[in-house]
């Protein structure tokens, strides 16, 4: 990291005449040029000119400003930055794949139809829920999917619901996606657990009174199309009251969509098809461990219940036995099916990011059931190693086990007049990625901490080491925290300015 | 488990100083009832070897090819070999999203040249760090468009457009009674001016047209932005082969509002269809109602220059339910690739690599209308894509070009059934004159191992 302070826009460096492609030579006629003269490409304005070694170092360069997991324990709680295994990488790129072309006729593509399906029986056994869609391209795209079923369920009863309950504890996806998907949002509130309210709650400072569960479905009842719930919620908390939850919704045929974002600790542990999840999503850049290449491509695949099947997406995997001798093994093809006469339709193009399905499917074979479920229970462990670790010096939200992750506020801090921004940027300093900020919106404050299993006992002391300094530091000259970061390529950044002014794209001087 | 660091001896001394006396204790936290009770019902873990192994027999299972002439949104293009060895850098491909922009600076400062790239492709102002695929690109474009326009609620699609793009934005728009999708004709391969003018009205809030179109056929974006512009609606360009942008002009030089589609020709692989690069470019008076994230340029506080994450306020994490799109993540890496990929090809590059698609293409049609059976459905300009209408059999066809490690052009008629016995014939600068010849010789064949049948 951080080996060159300055690496220049590449369009700076830039110099007439150098090429970093050398093109094949033609070996049929030159193309006759058969273009209205309005339609001729006149030309580019930005398009570096650069020979293939400048292109080459001006990208490491800049990759060495960027922390990777590689570098250490990437500690952001609800993003599950765990180990990213080479083998997967090297798989996803195996020619067979990469070649295939998505409009190739069934029979050809063989290979990918059975990997589609064996993920998806692996989801199933997992979530344990019967339907699977490997289509939506990330998490967000995996609610709204969701969500759409969510809808598509009613209208098939003939009728148009409106409201879609989410606590305020949940991502801000989710209330986004629930207006994507033509709803009205009603905010349920949460306990200091993250746990959602039964009974209406009243706020002791303003004696405002916000309703609680019970009374919104009283009162908006068939007016409520489903809701929205993460689980674990963005404490770490274990809904513990989630049967409940989902029965309550049930009584008036509400359906129960579940973030599936805190997955990572319950795969092996919990299925919330056990649970009375009707629908969820899961990420597969986060629990089953296909990188996050600095913000995407992701997967986000959604599971349902069997009420919810025949909405899903088109094409849906079919697998066909081929009739085969007494005695002998059956054999499977496979086949998309694309007559679904209630599905929703199509949410992506093709089939979705099936490069990261591959490496999902590489993830699970490695770990197997029992791969999976040690990985859930070293992911808890490792939570609870560094909140047992760093309580009494920083502010633990709530006093009890966590399971994946843990958060902290910065209560303790605050009476030197450090915050939680100031100890996110002291661990940068100190070689650390930050946690996550000021999330949930719940936790005043909040450092959501997420180790995932792949820390080790050493890792998770060193960095333990370290925020137990940070506190000290913050004590005895919390300047040091303000100033912060210092090492680092750039101080802090003017953000305000940014967003006020907006420099979207260089263009020529 | 090799990516566990677990053993006996670490493993106890985490359970002691956590003070319970096995990993399963905290797990109190969730109801005994609702806990799975047994083992999960899947095969045990594999070794590397095992699994390696046994990917890449499901890998085998695809048919592999010595040529593809099939496009239809899915375009084989060389990939040099910077790209791979580049994003293969832990820094690139494990890195999360740089909200912490201090220690992301790689990432902002590429995604900064990824935007200006891409505005300079599309010729508009304000783009975005990438959106999921072509088909959620015309999603998030055609509702920007309704934001934009206001009080105006339908949108028209020329039936020219990706079929698969139509479909994904009927799934988007079917839960939005109050807007409205409507579908614009052909005619002669490109959109039907006289459908288009029959159907503009006050209530238009933007027209998408293919630019070129899934077709092969380049829409004349100027001539369209004239009655659209003067109903007070907004023309969408959109581009599934983002090679065409080096033969044809920029849609914001020929007259689009906004441009959108698929970017994945720039140093990807098909992929059997993803991960894909949607893009979405559009005027600098719009660039508050643009989704998903965006990458400005300011400075530290030693006044140096950096970049940030910017125009937050448009986005889930900040106004939730008000948000203009609940997109939260892009396509990180394949934009990465898709920018290596552009400072590689340069101008020079990207036009010489426009020049030989054309080139390949057009040869390709030449030689197939020199079969008998192969005719021209229409004329208009086009790039490495066009239609034509074969008198036999598309079955015998795809076998007979199957049996040889070819893979034949779209059946049309799958997607439209006005071109039902049409082709959509596709060439890059991967096909040799040699596989062209080829195709010819087994298309030349066909009908009579049909009769041989």
């Amino acid at each position: 990291m951080f080996l060159r302070q300055r690496e220049p826009l590449s369009f700076e460096r830039s110099v007439p005449g150098k090429r970093g492609m050398d093109l094949p030579k033609a070996d049929v006629p030159a193309a006759r040029d058969t273009r209205p003269a309005h339609l001729k490409r006149s030309g580019f304005a930005a398009l570096p000119e650069l020979s293939e070694v400048e292109v080459i170092r001006h990208f490491t360069r800049l990759s060495k400003w960027n922390y990777g997991v590689d570098d250490g324990i990437y500690p952001l709680g609800s993003c599950t930055m765990k180990h990213n295994p080479r083998l997967n990488e090297k798989v996803a790129g195996l020619p067979g794949f990469t070649d295939s072309h998505p409009m190739a006729p069934d029979a050809l593509v063989q290979g990918n139809l059975e990997l589609v399906h064996t993920l998806q029986a692996w989801l199933q056994e997992i979530t344990g829920l019967p339907g699977v869609t490997l289509q939506p391209s990330a998490g967000a795209a995996g609610e709204l999917t969701g969500v759409m079923l969510i809808r598509a369920y009613h209208v098939s009863r003939g009728a148009k619901r409106r409201v879609i309950l989410i606590p305020d504890s949940g991502h801000g996806t989710n209330p986004a996606t629930a207006a994507m998907a033509g709803y009205e949002v009603v905010e349920l509130p949460s306990l200091p657990d993250g746990t959602i309210a039964f009974d209406d709650v009243t706020d002791p400072a303003s004696g405002k009174t916000r309703k609680g569960l019970r009374t919104l479905v009283a009162e908006l009842g068939p007016e409520i199309a489903g809701a929205m719930i993460t689980n674990p919620n963005t404490v770490g908390v274990f809904e513990y009251r989630f049967k409940e939850v989902s029965d309550l919704l049930h009584s008036v045929d509400a359906l129960v969509y579940m973030d599936g974002a805190n997955m990572n600790a319950l795969v092996g542990v919990a299925r919330p098809g056990d649970f009375g999840v009707d629908v969820m999503h899961l990420n597969l850049h986060k629990t089953f461990s296909t990188p996050h290449g600095g913000g995407g491509p992701g997967a986000g695949p959604v599971c349902c219940a069997e009420r919810l099947m025949p909405f899903l997406p088109v094409p849906v995997v079919v697998r066909d036995t081929v009739k085969v001798g007494e005695g002998e093994v059956p054999r499977h093809t496979y086949r998309w099916d694309w007559d679904r006469p209630q599905s929703i339709g199509k949410v992506h193009t093709f089939y979705g990011n099936f490069g990261i399905l591959v490496r999902a499917m590489t993830y699970c074979l490695s770990h197997g059931s029992d791969g999976l479920k040690a990985a859930t229970l070293r992911a808890i462990v490792n939570a609870n190693y560094i909140r047992v670790r760093l309580k009494g010096a920083y502010s633990l939200h709530i006093d009890s086990p966590s399971l994946h992750e843990v958060v902290f506020s910065d209560t303790l801090q605050a009476k030197h007049d450090v915050h939680t921004l100031d100890i996110a940027k002291r661990l940068i300093d100190h070689g650390y990625h930050p946690p996550t900020i000021y999330f949930p919106l719940i936790v005043p404050g909040a450092l959501m901490i997420e180790p995932t299993e792949s820390e080790g006992k050493d890792e998770l002391d060193a960095f333990c080491d370290t925020m137990l300094q940070i506190a000290k530091e913050a004590e005895e000259d919390p300047d040091l925290l303000h100033q912060a970061p210092v090492l680092a390529p750039l101080r802090r950044l003017d953000e305000t300015t940014a967003a006020r002014k907006p420099v979207l794209r260089w263009t020529k001087p | 488990m090799r990516y566990l660091p677990s053993s006996p001896v670490e493993d106890q001394a985490l359970l002691d100083a956590i003070g319970v006396p096995a990993a399963e204790s905290l797990l109190a936290g969730i109801p005994e009832a609702l806990r799975l009770g047994r083992e999960l019902d899947l095969p045990e873990g594999g070794s590397e070897q095992e699994v390696a192994w046994q990917m890449m027999g499901q890998a085998n299972r695809n048919m592999r090819f010595c040529a593809q002439f099939l496009g239809a949104g899915a375009y084989d293009h060389f990939v040099p070999s910077a790209i791979d060895a580049l994003i293969s850098r832990q820094e690139w491909f494990t890195a999360y999203t740089p909200y912490q922009p201090e220690i992301s600076q790689g990432t902002l400062q590429h995604i900064f040249e990824y935007q200006t790239l891409i505005c300079d492709l599309t010729g508009l102002e304000v783009t975005n760090a990438s959106l999921y695929d072509g088909g959620t690109a015309c999603v998030e474009a055609a509702l920007m468009a309704v934001r934009v326009a206001k009080k105006r609620s339908t949108v028209l699609v020329s039936r020219g457009l990706h079929p698969m793009y139509r479909e994904v934005l009927k799934t988007n728009f079917a839960p939005h009674d109050d807007l409205h999708l409507v579908e614009v004709g052909l005619k002669d391969g490109v959109t039907d001016l006289a459908d288009l003018a029959a159907k503009l009205n006050g209530d238009v809030a933007a027209v998408l047209v293919g630019y070129p179109n899934f077709l092969g056929a380049v829409e004349d974006l100027t001539a369209l932005a004239a009655p659209i512009h003067a109903a007070g609606a907004l023309l969408v360009s959109v581009t599934q082969e983002a090679f065409a942008f080096g033969w044809f002009e920029s849609p914001g030089k020929a007259g689009a509002d906004m441009a959108c589609g698929e970017a994945m020709s720039l140093g990807n692989k098909p992929n059997f269809g993803g991960p894909f690069l949607g893009f979405l470019a559009v005027k600098d008076a719009h660039k508050r109602e643009i989704p998903g994230r965006v990458v400005g340029q300011t400075k530290d506080l030693e006044g140096r220059t950096g970049y940030v994450l910017t125009l937050t306020a448009r986005e889930q994490h900040i106004r939730r339910d008000k948000a203009t799109s609940n997109i939260c993540s892009n396509q990180g890496l394949v934009a990465l690739r898709a920018n290596i990929f552009m400072h590689l090809a340069g101008p020079a590059g990207l036009t010489g690599l426009a020049e030989l698609n054309a080139a390949k293409a057009q040869y390709l049609r030449e030689r197939l209308l020199e079969l008998p059976d192969l005719e021209p459905v229409f004329e208009q300009p086009f790039f490495n894509e066009f239609v034509l209408r074969y008198q036999g059999d598309y079955a015998a066809l795809e076998a007979a070009c199957l049996k040889e490690s070819l893979l034949p052009g779209l059946d049309l008629g799958r997607f439209y059934p006005e071109y039902q016995g049409c082709i959509l014939w596709c060439a890059t600068e991967l096909h040799t004159r040699q596989m062209i010849e080829s195709l010819v010789e087994i298309l030349a064949r066909v009908p009579v191992l049909a009769e041989e049948v």
